[in-house]
Order: C-alpha cells, then structure tokens, then sequence
C-alpha cells in the first residue's frame, strides 16, 4: 500500500509528487503512456509532429465531440473528425512538448464576477481563493521548474515576491529589435516573455542549446521545464517515487461512502488487471480525462460518479478564448535589422503584450480582455512546405512549386501571434460520459459538448486587429488573422470546479473533493475561470499548494 | 489553437466522390493492401514525377526514392487506415479514367489528365495526399529513406534539429 497513488505524469502530478516524496512519503504515479528519456528524443517531425505516436491512436483511444446539427446535439467521434484531445501521453505529459511561454494569472482573475460581474449565459464565479494564496507556488515554480524572463514594471503584471527571474531570458533573435520598435511606435508596450526553458544550466538539466525545434518536440538537453526532468527525475532520486508507466487507471473503487480503497489499473501492453490501494488518491490525468475517470467510477454511492453531489462534475470545461494570426517578413523590403539575422535559427522571439488584459476604454467599453505571445511560425519544414501552395483555387506542382517553396524558405519569414483570452464557462461546455462509444479497455469514452461564448471571440476579435497593426507596422506581407470558437485541444481546464460550497463545487479550496475526502485533483480541473494566458504556470503553482496540504493531511492519517 | 470546423473524414472522403467509387472505404488487411499497391505502383510513381519533376529548384520524386518511401510510409502501424486505402483507391481511379495509358502519356497530355482530375473534389483531394506524401519524404529525416544526402534540406537551406532521430518511428 503507498500512501499516495497520482494519476497522470504532467505538470500537476510532477508537483505533487515531488513535494511528497522529498517529505519522506511513498509515492506512485500511474502513467499510461511510456517513459521517453531525455537522450531518446529527437527532433524527428514525422514522429512528433505528424503521426499519433506520442498520444494514442484515435481508432483506438477516442472522444466524441458534440455538434448542434439542425437544432439537435449529435456526437462525431475523433476518428471520424480527427481533432485530437490527447497531449502527449508519455512519462511528462504534454510537459515535455510545450512551448515554455507562461504567464502567472492576474489578482483580478480570481475574481472576476466580482470585478465584472454576470455575463449572460457565462457561469462566472469567483474563486475561493486569492492570487496572495497562489503567489508564494508561483515563485516555487519559478525556480523549481526554472522560469527563465526579465521582469518589467507593467499595470497589468501581477506583483511578485521575488525581484527578478533567477535565470536571464533565453537568447533573442534580432527580430525583437523591430518588433520593440513597432510596438512603441504604436504606444503598446511589449514584455519580455518568461518561458519554462533554461538559459542557464541548473542541477542535471543543460541550459537551452537553441534547437529551433521546440514546441512539439522533448528537449534534449533538460532545459525545457518538462515534469519529467524538473520534478520527477529529482522525486525518483529520492527512493520514496514508484513510476507506473503503460498503466492506465479505468476507475477508481469505493467500498464505502466517502473513501477510495483501490484503483483499478490495466496495463496497456498485457491488458492484465491489478488493484493499487493507498490512503490517499491524486487525480491529475487532463481535466477532460480527470473528470470522465470520476465519472467512470460511479457505484451505488456514487451513482452520477465519484465526488459528484454537486452535479457540477464534467461541467464548466474550459478551453482557451482567442486565436492566431500571422505575417510574412520580406528580405527586399525588411527595414530595421538585416535579414542575415532575421534567418538565423533557433532563437526566440520572447515577446508578450499584456497591454489588453482588461479593457477600460471611452469608446471600446470595460471588458476583461486577454495576452497575446509572439513568435516565429513553427519552424517545422514538411508542414511549411506543405502550406498555402494553391493559387487561383488550383494546387501548385512542377517547377511553379519549387520556386515558391525556394522563396517561401529564403527569402521570408513568418512571423505570428497568438492571443489567449478568457473561455467563459457556460452550459454547453462540458465532458460526459458516452453512453455508446468505449474505449478498448471498456470504458465510456469522454463525450466533449465545446460550444463557447459570443463574448470570447469579441475579445479575441478585438485584440486580433491591435496585433495586426504591429504587423503591419513592422513592414510584414500578407497578414492575416484567425479568431474562431474552436476549442483549443492543447489548453483544456475545468470540469472540476473548487469553491466553499459543496453543493455548487467538487472540490474544496485545496482541490479536495468535498465528497471523498481521501481524493485529490490536482490537475486545471479546478479552475472556475481559466484567465487569459496559458495554464502551465497556474497548474505547477495551484499543484505546488495542493501538495502542500496533501502533506499536512498525511501527516494526520 | 485548432482552427478547422468540425469534419467528418469518411464522409467528407465519400460523399465529395462524384465518381461511383465504392460506397464505402474498407480498411483492408496488409497483404491485400501489398497487392494492390503493385498494381497502381506506377501510377502513383508518375504522379509523384509530375509533381516534383527534374530541373526543379527541389529534389526529383525520382531522385529522392518516394515511392517506396511512400509505401513504407503507408504500411506502417502509425498511419491512418483509412487515408491507406484512399491512396489506393484515387490510384486506381486515375488509372480507371485515363483507361489504363497514364503513365505513358507525354507530360502535357499528364498535366491535362491531372488537372481534369483535380477539378473533382475527390482527384483534388487525392493529388493533395500525393503531394503531402511526397514532400513528407523529400523533407523528412533522411532516416526514412528518402531526402537522400539531406538534399531535400539543401534545397530548401532548412535542417532537421539535432538531436536527429537513430530509429524511424519513434523505434515503435
């Protein structure tokens, strides 16, 4: 018997257990994909950027997305459609494919009914708990994960405990010098970006050896702040860690009220069957997965799932609001910095403008708003090669192509944004069980119902244009934005709501089920309201807390 | 962010056929698959050479050992079933619809049955997954078997990342 079973290897298990098991507990994580070490991955782009093998197969493992057809929901399953909602299913989890840009949350994020008030059809609460709680698992993050940035006084920048990053940005490309000039020529102010990847070696991991293959790919040198090398690596040198990998968990087991004794776990290759007991139980497997494993764990006293008297359990799912929009920097009409160093690969691009996070305008109105990132295009080459080769609505081919092809890689680059706003939770967002489709252990599927809100694309909308004319006034061709309701299978939180209150919650304040008090969940699933920037920061920091609490609680068992 | 409105594959594979293929798409066994990959092999060879054809500023399909990189790429666990049969079957339609003579023809009479091809939905969709096949061998990894001597990189001066992959797949 451990005294902790965790659910998942990402960022939030990875917190959990590393602060457990430095506290001298027996700890295992149950993962279902495999263990990729550092020193296996690569940046092969055909494994990780084209085919399925990092996240499981879709006619195997699969959700079914619900559509309003004819005024009538009906469900495709992603076989059919090909959205993927798996993200990276290996020792890690999506950790190791991240980008690294984080963001800590606003002190008005936690409350934003208050600060803003009903939104119509939006189901904002505030939360139980304040960014003062939070902050001190920011800054923990910041240097157990390693944060690398430059902090800058900004209205919107939440306060911080700690002065400065410990570790310097990451090397700039000299694109920055015209994008900073565009940006104050225009009044906004842009910001360093503080990224989850190491300039500077730290412990076992190497700094950042500017691959130029970061997003999608596991680092090779450990500077990226993966689970994987931050947390677990240290947690398994502890002795106290047991790693579980191909050990996918179909549901956990209650023989009483208001206690889980086991988890009932498959192994992925032998498809055998075995019990793991503990005293107490961390779910952390993606909030969309988190909550259908609950729900999946319905028995006699639990028969609208696990921790589920609420009702709210699956509900509120969060994506994020926003989307991307994109322009191409020419050599013949490039001003500002040489096109030499425009070209040079691997560094980044390091900018965020946080000037639009909460709207207050005479003209525009008072609205939350959101963050936007910049960077280059994925430098991946078969999917840049792949793009954009019509014209007047017919596929290019012949020589015509290797000309555009050769122009598209020498002679340009591209250069994007990508906005996160607000996903306002609302009825029709929200993961239940599938009463006809299985997954091939048995099990409902996750069945996705991922309508968003009319006010998450204004916003997006709004600060698309904004963004649009930093392009423009960097001298960029062709621009163009995307701002659509579309989920963001990479960004999912919610569907686990904390609060004070147990009718209106799943969980507690320290994402304790109000329910069962010997469970956990320490993944995105709790959050009421997702903010406007991108979750990984808020889910190491809120796991960090949780952890902190699973300690004291152990303490007394 | 995932930008693509909601699509069902198989009927946008089937229903977007105005050619009386068959009605559904069956995901057929592998050695069956073998077989019928012989049978439209040179079909899709000179595709593939009409489309990245010599003198070009990339690397030839001929140059660059795509066809067996494309079937190496078909047969592997990792690619879809029903993209697998698709490939085949757009083959056997424009073998079907140039009656059999297409890989013989000059290249204007090719680039004219291609074209004719491409103004159906499916031919359009077909030639597509050609292309994408292709160019996934002349800019992948040179570990694939193809972008032989990184001259698909070269061409294009953009290079792969290190560390560079020992095994195809992942070794799965």
């Amino acid at each position: 018997m451990y005294d902790v079973v965790i659910i998942g290897s990402g960022a939030s298990g990875g917190a959990v257990a590393y602060t457990l098991c430095k506290a001298g507990y027996k700890v295992a994580v149950l993962e279902k994909g495999r263990l990729i070490k550092r020193d296996e991955f690569s940046k092969d782009e055909l494994s990780y950027a084209r085919r399925d093998l990092v996240t499981p197969n879709l006619f195997d493992e699969y959700h079914t997305i619900e559509e309003k057809v004819n005024g009538k929901w009906e469900a495709t399953p992603t076989y059919d459609s090909g959205m993927s909602f798996w993200n990276g299913n290996i020792v890690g989890g999506s950790s190791n494919l991240m980008s690294g840009m984080v963001h800590r949350l606003h002190p008005d994020d936690f409350r934003l009914k208050s600060k803003y008030g009903n939104i119509e059809g939006a189901n904002v609460v505030d939360w139980p708990i304040s960014y003062e709680d939070l902050e001190p698992y920011y800054d923990l993050t910041e240097e157990l994960v390693g944060i690398s940035g430059k902090f800058k006084t900004h209205k919107y920048e939440p306060p911080r405990s700690r002065k400065n990053f410990t570790q310097p940005p990451t090397q700039e490309n000299a694109v920055v010098n015209l994008l900073d000039k565009s940006c104050r020529a225009l009044g906004i102010t842009p910001l360093v970006t503080p990224r989850a990847i190491l300039s500077q070696d730290k412990g076992h991991r190497d700094a950042c050896y500017y691959s130029n293959f970061c997003g999608s790919y596991g680092c090779s040198s450990g500077a990226k702040g993966s689970s994987r090398e931050a947390l677990l690596q240290p947690a398994l040198a502890t002795g106290n860690l047991t790693l579980l990998t191909n050990s996918h968990v179909k549901s956990l087991h209650t023989s009483i009220q208001d206690k889980i004794d086991y988890a009932i776990v498959v192994d992925t290759i032998t498809r055998r069957e075995k019990k793991i007991k503990a005293k107490l139980f961390v779910v952390a497997a993606q909030a969309h997965e988190s909550a259908r494993l609950l729900l999946n764990s319905a028995n006699r006293y639990h028969p609208n799932g696990l921790a589920n008297s609420s009702g709210e359990l699956g509900k509120n799912l969060l994506f994020s609001g926003g989307g991307s929009g994109q322009g191409e920097l020419h050599k013949e009409s490039l001003k500002e910095i040489h096109f030499n160093d425009l070209m040079t690969t691997g560094l980044f691009v390091n900018r965020s403008i946080l000037d639009w996070y909460f709207i207050d305008h005479w003209w525009d109105g008072k609205f939350k708003g959101g963050s936007v990132e910049f960077m280059f295009e994925h430098q991946n080459i078969i999917s840049r090669a792949r793009k954009n080769n019509y014209h007047n609505g017919k596929l290019v081919w012949g020589k015509d192509l290797g000309d555009r092809l050769n122009k598209r890689f020498k002679e340009q680059k591209s250069i994007r944004f990508e906005i996160f706003n607000d996903w306002l939770p609302n009825d029709n967002c929200f993961v239940s069980l599938d009463k006809t489709h299985k997954d091939k252990y048995g099990m409902a599927v996750g069945k996705l119902r991922l309508e968003g809100h009319p006010q998450d694309i204004k916003v997006g909308k709004y600060i698309a244009k904004k963004c649009e004319k930093i392009l423009e006034e960097m001298g960029a061709k062709n621009i163009y934005s995307s701002v659509s309701s579309a989920a963001s299978q990479n960004l999912v939180a919610g569907g686990c709501r904390f609060g004070n209150d147990p009718k209106t919650s799943v969980l507690n304040k320290y994402c304790q089920a109000h329910d069962v008090p010997n469970l956990y969940v320490a993944d995105a699933s709790f959050m009421p309201t997702g903010g406007s920037v991108a979750y990984t920061w808020t889910i190491y920091a809120n796991a960090f807390r949780v952890a902190e609490h699973i300690v004291q609680h152990l303490k007394k068992i | 962010m995932q930008t693509n409105a909601m699509m069902q594959r198989r009927k946008f594979l089937i229903l977007s056929s105005m050619l009386g293929l068959s009605p559904y798409i069956q995901a057929k066994e592998l050695s069956t698959f073998e077989k019928e990959f012989k049978e439209v092999e040179s079909v899709i060879a000179a595709v593939q050479a009409h489309l990245f054809p010599e003198g070009s500023k990339i690397p030839s399909a001929v140059s660059m050992n795509v066809t067996q990189f494309l079937f190496e790429t078909l047969i592997h666990k990792s690619y879809d079933k029903d993209i697998r049969a698709f490939v085949i079957e757009g083959a056997q339609e424009l073998k079907s619809r140039e009656e059999g003579r297409f890989t013989t023809m000059s290249h204007t009479d090719k680039e004219i049955a291609l074209r004719a091809y491409e103004e159906t939905n499916y031919g359009s969709n077909w030639i597509a997954r050609i292309m994408t096949l292709t160019m996934e061998g002349i800019f992948s990894d040179p570990i694939y078997g193809s972008n032989i001597k990184e001259a698909g990189w070269k061409a294009l001066n953009a290079f792969g990342g290190q560390p560079r992959p020992k095994t195809r797949y992942i070794g799965l």
